[in-house]
This record gives structure tokens, C-alpha cells and sequence, in this order.
């Protein structure tokens, strides 16, 4: 089953994005913020894409970008932005850094599957 | 501006920061929407359920096997409409926990008493705390009008 991992630093979050994906078919890890991502990558997690938010405390979603694209098992892994931020300046600094895409919140359920399905189909 | 009245100043931005804080703690509402995420599961299983219960039943009523498809059908309405409202409230609620959150950032810097009140903390300080367009918006439209 594909992994999906999840950094959010809103529990609610995090929890409404895990049950959707585990719904479709994937498997999903979490964290609440950049850093916990960076360690869950050092655990051995190999994501098939990655979900992140960008105002998280101790490592923000653009630091944890930059830091999962030195790591060799994530440098090409597809990392998705979801976030309540729509101005272009983010949204280039993140490219800048390595995201692959970007989703405005609210966004709809079916709209997250799709970008994600796109990326790695459910098994 | 007298130290008496700065130093009330800070007193009153230090208890706000407080009470918004607490407010924003109190936003977590992960039991309802638990609850929530529980029962659209509950609702796919007894779905499974139905149509499990059907092919492995001997006796075929088409008149039980036209209710069990529509029963079946309801239910993932209901599981759709109620994932989008889960969703959508997650969001909502998360942003304005962010708001929250920048409130208390400032008022928390305005109650800092190193520097003189009215110096410690700019609208330019505040909009660099904001994380979204819409905050950018109302920042934008509130110093325009502040300004006519």
C-alpha cells in the first residue's frame, strides 16, 4: 500500500487528511510540524508523496522542503503544499525549494484525491 | 504617554494575549470531528455490510434487493456529504486557530515592556505574521481606511 505522509501542525488536521487517504486506499504517516518529518524520513519512511503545510512551528513547511530534497530517497518524491496561503511569493519560495505542487485550503476532499491519485494511484 | 498609562497599556495587552490564547487552545474540537470520521467509517462498513448480506443470501426478493441498492446508495451520499462538511470544517477551524495565533503573537510583542509603548510593535510587524491572502486583504483595507 502506498505511504502518504502528512505534516500539519492542526491535530484536526491531520486527523480529517489521514482518514480521507486511509479511505482511498493509502497508508498514512504523520507529523506535526517540519521536523517530525525530517526524523519519520530518517526512520526509513519512504513516502510515495508527501502532504505538508507551511506555517508549522520548529521547521516550517518551505525549511522542511528544502531539507527532504538533500535526503536521497525523497529528492524526487512529489511533496504537495496544503495551506491556507494563496499569494504567488509563497507559492515561488516553495517552488524554489522543491515542492512539486500546491493546494489552497479549503479545498475539497475530492480535489486533494485527485492531485494525489495523480501522483500515486491506491492500490 | 505617562509610564502609569504605558504600563496599563502592557498589563492589558499581556491579559488579552491570555484570554485569546485560551481561546485558541479551546478551538481543538478532534472529539466531534473523530466522531464524525467514526461514523462515515461506520457508515461504509455496514454498506459492505448490506451488500455482503445480500449475496450470500438464498433468497432473492427484488423488492428487499431494490431497497438494499438504494440503502446502499443513500448511505454513500451521506458518507460523500459528510466527509466534504468534516473536511471543510477542519479547514475553517485551522484557520481560524492561525488567526488566533497571530492575534496573540502581537499582543504578546505589544506587552513586552523594553521599548516605549507604541514603538514596540508596527501594522508592518503584524502583517508579517499573517498566513493567508484574505488576512493581507483586511490588513490592507483597514490601514486605507484608517488612513482616509
Amino acid at each position: 500500500m502506498p505511504v502518504i505522509l502528512v505534516l500539519d501542525d492542526s491535530a484536526t488536521m491531520v486527523m480529517s487528511l489521514s482518514h480521507i487517504l486511509k479511505g482511498a486506499g493509502y497508508e498514512v504517516e504523520t507529523g506535526m510540524n517540519g521536523r517530525e518529518g525530517i526524523n519519520k524520513l530518517g526512520e526509513g519512511i519512504k513516502p510515495s508523496v508527501i502532504l505538508t503545510d507551511l506555517n508549522m512551528p520548529e521547521l516550517d513547511g518551505i525549511g522542511f522542503i528544502k531539507e527532504a530534497r538533500k535526503i536521497a530517497s525523497t529528492r524526487f518524491t512529489p511533496i504537495i503544499v496544503l495551506t491556507t496561503e494563496s499569494g504567488g511569493r509563497k507559492r515561488d519560495e516553495a517552488r524554489a525549494a522543491g515542492a512539486s505542487g500546491w493546494l489552497t485550503k479549503p479545498a475539497e476532499p475530492n480535489q486533494l484525491l485527485s492531485v494525489v491519485k495523480q501522483l500515486c494511484p491506491a492500490k | 504617554m505617562s509610564g502609569a498609562t504605558e504600563a496599563n497599556e502592557r498589563l492589558v495587552c499581556a491579559i488579552l494575549a491570555e484570554q485569546v490564547a485560551a481561546l485558541r487552545d479551546r478551538m481543538d474540537a478532534s472529539a466531534a470531528f473523530d466522531l464524525l470520521w467514526r461514523t462515515t467509517a461506520l457508515l461504509s462498513w455496514l454498506s459492505g455490510l448490506l451488500g455482503d448480506l445480500s449475496r450470500h443470501s438464498a433468497n432473492t426478493n427484488p423488492v428487499l434487493e431494490r431497497e438494499r441498492a438504494e440503502a446502499i446508495a443513500e448511505v454513500a451520499e451521506i458518507r460523500g456529504e459528510l466527509d466534504r462538511l468534516a473536511f471543510s470544517q477542519a479547514q475553517r477551524q485551522d484557520f481560524a486557530r492561525q488567526i488566533a495565533d497571530c492575534v496573540v503573537t502581537a499582543l504578546e510583542r505589544m506587552a513586552v515592556a523594553e521599548m516605549p509603548a507604541g514603538t514596540s510593535f508596527s501594522s508592518n510587524d503584524l502583517a508579517a505574521l499573517y498566513v493567508s491572502d484574505d488576512q493581507r486583504k483586511l490588513h490592507d483595507a483597514v490601514v486605507q481606511r484608517m488612513n482616509s
